[in-house]
């Protein structure tokens, strides 16, 4: 039998994450083994003390949330029955549709006076929050997946975004927004490796881009600066 | 038979804001406490269940009904609450999870609580919470999530965007951070 570790004791104190037949050569062990009863005992007790007191909200808090809440639902009514239909052919045919309209909003915010350049502003961020689902997507898609088939995809996915995140960061430097044109440009290496991941790539080398998506949290800034567009572009409305 | 709350999101997802009050109403309080715990923090946690609530509700057509609507809107607030640690510069990543810490419990492992040890109940809570503010966000909201609201890993592990392995580390490394709010006392 391999020896019991702290993490197989978390995860059998959860009863998660271990296979059956290794939950029960815990169970057996516990029964055989003292000190690994006081070590199971250890953690439990500190376990225990956790479940302390949360900060709760006060009496106002669902009437205010809900006040600010219908305003905003008002303001932007809920999308109906919305379709998902999203596979990388039709990707790649929206997107050089939205590319040109994109680049020329950036050509147009270059040019144009401040009302105008505001609503082009908030043009391009719609496109560009669009563009970065599909890059969280992707990324999801090659953080968990290790079927061929959905890898093989997401290379056709992210060659087609390679294109579209190259000319959005254009339109964003056009717009004067650099730190979103920064934050694009960041994205590229990761996307140009996603393009260009061999048919028979390895489970390592995927695991070499896992870990560096780990690492570097680039899937939340996606998020974060995706929610950042959304946002500003509700704010704009 | 649909229940009180299928039936609200159906509605809501028709567009009916009474129903949607509903939810709101169902959800918003244990939402903040979920938020709460996770920024540490009562406005970021209130500005968080504000933005998962009307995440929500702008995209109820995405929601299959595969998961429990609270699930769902646990995924979302999670991830609402990690965007407002986020912008207010908080977001920490720190990797360090060295198997030297393995067998830390070894080194805890005290016989049955002495009187002293209940005494002083008030001072180990003191620690835990100052050992769950020291915890990165994502080390907090896996164990938190886990630990309090009773998610399986494999549901962590999609609200977090982690893989299994990455979501398990992410729990042992704030098992193991814990481990210092017991020691001083031990």
């Amino acid at each position: 039998m391999q020896p019991i570790t702290d993490n197989d004791l978390i995860l059998y104190f959860y009863r998660d994450g271990l296979e059956k037949q290794r939950i029960d050569e815990i169970d057996d062990a516990m029964f055989a083994s003292p000190p690994l009863r006081q070590r199971y005992m250890a953690l439990k007790r500190m376990l225990t003390n956790v479940d302390g007191a949360a900060i709760e909200p006060d009496p106002e808090f669902t009437d205010r949330i809900w006040r600010k809440l219908a305003s905003q639902i008002d303001a932007k009514p809920v999308h109906r029955m919305r379709r998902r239909v999203f596979t990388p052919v039709r990707f790649a045919m929206a997107a050089s549709v939205l590319l040109a309209v994109a680049a020329g909003i950036g050509y147009y915010a270059g040019r144009t006076s401040a009302p105008q350049n505001a609503m082009a502003s908030r043009v391009l961020d719609a496109y560009v929050a669009d563009h970065l689902r599909a890059t969280e997507g992707l990324l999801l898609t090659a953080s968990n997946s290790n079927s061929s088939e959905v890898l093989a995809g997401n290379r056709e996915l992210a060659q087609s975004l390679v294109q579209s995140n190259r000319l959005y960061a254009l339109a964003a430097v056009r717009a004067g927004n650099t730190r979103l044109a920064d934050f694009l440009r960041q994205l590229e290496p990761v996307l140009l490796d996603l393009a260009n991941q061999p048919a028979d790539a390895s489970i390592q080398s995927m695991d070499g881009l896992r870990d560096y998506l780990r690492k570097t949290d680039l899937l939340f800034e996606v998020r974060a600066t995706q929610a950042r567009l959304d946002t500003a572009d509700k704010h704009k409305i | 038979m649909a229940t009180d709350e299928e039936r609200w999101v159906q509605l809501a997802r028709q567009g009916d804001r009474e129903a949607f009050r509903c939810l709101v109403e169902a959800h918003a309080r244990p939402l903040f406490v979920l938020c709460s715990r996770i920024t540490r923090d009562a406005a970021m946690a209130e500005d968080a269940v504000q933005e998962a609530l009307l995440n929500a509700y702008r995209h109820l057509a995405d929601f299959d009904g595969r998961s429990s609507f609270k699930t769902w809107l646990h995924r979302i607030a999670v991830n609402a609450a990690l965007e407002q640690i986020r912008r207010q510069g908080k977001f920490d990543y720190v990797e360090n999870d060295s198997e030297e810490d393995s067998d830390f419990l070894e080194r805890c492992m005290d016989e049955t609580p002495s009187p002293r040890h209940h005494a002083q109940g008030e001072e180990i809570r003191r620690n835990i919470d100052r050992e769950l503010e020291r915890m990165t966000a994502l080390e907090r909201s896996a164990f938190l999530l886990r630990h309090v609201e009773g998610h399986s890993i494999d549901d962590i592990s999609q609200t977090l965007s982690l893989n299994i392995s990455a979501c398990k580390q992410a729990i042992f490394r704030a098992v193991r951070k814990l481990r210092g709010a017991l020691q001083p006392l031990r």
